[in-house]
C-alpha cells in the first residue's frame, strides 16, 4: 500500500511538474512540485520515507531533463537529507520550519544541480541568472509549502514509514 | 546517483538513455490533453471559451503577421534571395516533421521542451526546431519516441543573428526573462528598438533567415565593443504546443 501510494504520488508530482507547472511561471521560475512533495513527505513521515521517494522522483525528473541520468535524484536526496536532519532536531509542528526547510532544500538542490553540471563538464548558466532563479524558486516553493503539507498529510494519513518525532 | 550520471553520459549509453527518456512521453501527452480538457471544461462559465478561442486565433494571426512583417523587413534589407531564404520550407524544400510538445524541462535552469517525435521519426540531436512564428531551438537529445529540445530561452543557447533594419550582426544569448543580444559596433549604424532579429547563418548553427524576435531595448556605449539589447522572442515556451523539426539541415 505504502509503495503504491508513494509511487503514484511521485509519478503524479513529476508529471504535473513537467507538463503544467511551467504555466505558473513567476520571475523566471516555476514551482518544483517533486521537491515540495519530497520535502513534505520527509517532514511528515521522516527521512527514511523521504530519501527513497526523493530518489524515485528525481529519476522521473531526469527522464525529462537534458544530460545524464541521476542529477535531479542526487539533488533531491541532498534536500531530503537536510530536511530530515532539520525535522529531527527542531519543532516538527511549527508552521515556519517547513517553509525554511523547503527554501534551504531548494537552494541546495540548485547548487547541487549546477555543481554536478560543472563537475561533469556540462554547460552552466551565468552566475547572475543562477542566483536570480534560485532565490525566486526558494521563495516560490516556500510559499506553496503549507498547501503541500496539508495535501501530503491527507494523502499519507494512517501510513507511517517511520515513527514521527514526539 | 553520481555514478549513474557518469555512466549515462557515456557515448555507448546514449541509446539506452534516449529510450529511457522517451518512456514518459505518452503519459505526458495524456497529461497535456487532460490539461487542455480541464481548461475547456472550466471555460464553460460565460463566454470564456469563445473569447479564449478567439484570442488564440487572433494570437496566431498576430504571430503570422509579425512573421510576415519580419520577412518584409528582411527583404527590404537583403533583397529577394533573403526573402526566399526566410520561407525555407517552400523555397528550399526542407524536409520537416511536425511534433507535439508533451512536456517541459523540470527546472528553470534548462529551458527545454519534450516532443513526441524521436529517432524513429528521423529526429536526431542537433536538428533545428521552428514554429509558425519563428525559431524555437535545437534538438538536444533524441530517444526512439521522443526528443528533448533546447529552446532559445535556455541560458546556454546561442544564435548568430542580424537586425532587419540596420543590418548589424550580433549574438543572441538565452535568458529566463528576455533574450539578450550583443550587437557589433559599426560606424554609421546603431541598433534601434523595433528591428527584427533574424538568424544570419554565420557559424552554420542555424539556417539563415529564421525570425527570432524584435528588439525591445538597446543600451549603446561608445566605450564598449558591442551594444547590449534585449529581444522579445516570437515564441512563448509556456504556450507552445506544436513545433516543426527541420530534418535535413545539418549544423556545421
Amino acid at each position: 500500500m505504502k509503495l503504491v501510494l508513494g509511487a503514484m504520488l511521485m509519478l503524479a508530482a513529476a508529471l504535473v511538474q513537467v507538463t503544467w507547472a511551467s504555466q505558473l511561471e513567476i520571475a523566471g521560475t516555476f514551482p518544483n512540485v517533486v521537491l515540495i512533495v519530497v520535502i513534505g513527505l520527509t517532514w511528515t513521515q521522516g527521512v527514511r520515507a523521504g530519501l527513497p521517494w526523493g530518489c524515485a522522483g528525481g529519476i522521473l525528473l531526469d527522464l525529462n531533463a537534458p544530460g545524464p541520468l541521476g542529477l535531479h535524484a542526487f539533488a533531491l536526496l541532498c534536500g531530503a537529507y537536510v530536511t530530515g536532519f532539520w525535522a529531527r532536531n527542531l519543532d516538527r509542528e511549527s508552521p515556519l520550519h517547513p517553509l525554511g526547510a523547503v527554501a534551504v532544500s531548494t537552494l541546495l538542490y540548485s547548487l547541487v544541480l549546477i555543481g554536478a553540471d560543472r563537475v561533469l563538464g556540462l554547460p552552466i548558466p551565468p552566475f547572475a541568472i543562477v542566483v536570480q532563479l534560485t532565490m525566486a524558486a526558494s521563495l516560490y516553493n516556500a510559499a506553496l509549502m503549507p498547501l503541500a503539507l496539508i495535501a501530503v498529510r491527507r494523502a499519507t494519513s494512517g501510513l507511517h514509514w517511520e515513527p514521527a518525532a514526539p | 546517483m553520481l555514478a549513474l550520471a557518469v555512466i549515462s553520459q557515456q557515448s555507448w549509453a546514449a541509446g539506452a538513455r534516449g529510450t529511457a527518456k522517451s518512456v514518459l512521453a505518452p503519459l505526458e501527452a495524456q497529461m497535456m490533453s487532460i490539461a487542455s480538457s480541464v481548461e475547456q471544461a472550466t471555460a464553460i462559465f460565460g463566454d470564456i471559451a469563445t473569447l479564449r478561442g478567439e484570442n488564440q486565433r487572433l494570437n496566431a494571426e498576430n504571430q503570422d503577421l509579425r512573421r510576415r512583417l519580419a520577412e518584409l523587413d528582411a527583404a527590404a534589407y537583403d533583397n529577394k534571395e533573403l526573402r526566399q531564404a526566410l520561407d525555407f520550407q517552400r523555397t528550399f524544400g526542407h524536409r520537416t516533421a511536425a511534433a507535439e510538445v508533451v512536456g517541459r524541462g523540470p527546472d528553470a535552469f534548462s529551458r527545454t521542451l519534450q516532443i513526441d517525435r524521436g529517432s524513429d521519426d528521423g529526429v536526431r540531436a542537433g536538428m533545428v526546431v521552428v514554429s509558425g512564428a519563428g525559431l524555437v531551438g535545437r534538438v538536444r537529445e533524441a530517444g526512439s519516441h521522443g526528443a528533448i529540445v533546447q529552446t532559445l530561452a535556455d541560458p546556454q543557447s546561442r544564435a548568430n543573428v542580424f537586425l532587419s533594419g540596420s543590418g548589424l550582426q550580433g549574438t543572441m544569448i538565452g535568458g529566463p526573462a528576455a533574450l539578450q543580444l550583443q550587437v557589433e559596433h559599426r560606424l554609421g549604424s546603431v541598433a534601434s528598438k523595433g528591428e527584427w532579429a533574424i538568424t544570419s547563418g554565420v557559424g552554420g548553427g542555424y539556417p539563415r533567415g529564421l525570425v527570432v524576435g524584435d528588439v525591445v531595448s538597446v543600451t549603446h556605449s561608445d566605450a564598449a565593443t558591442t551594444d547590449a539589447a534585449f529581444v522579445d522572442w516570437v515564441n512563448d515556451p509556456a504556450t507552445l504546443s506544436l513545433v516543426i523539426v527541420v530534418l535535413d539541415f545539418s549544423p556545421s
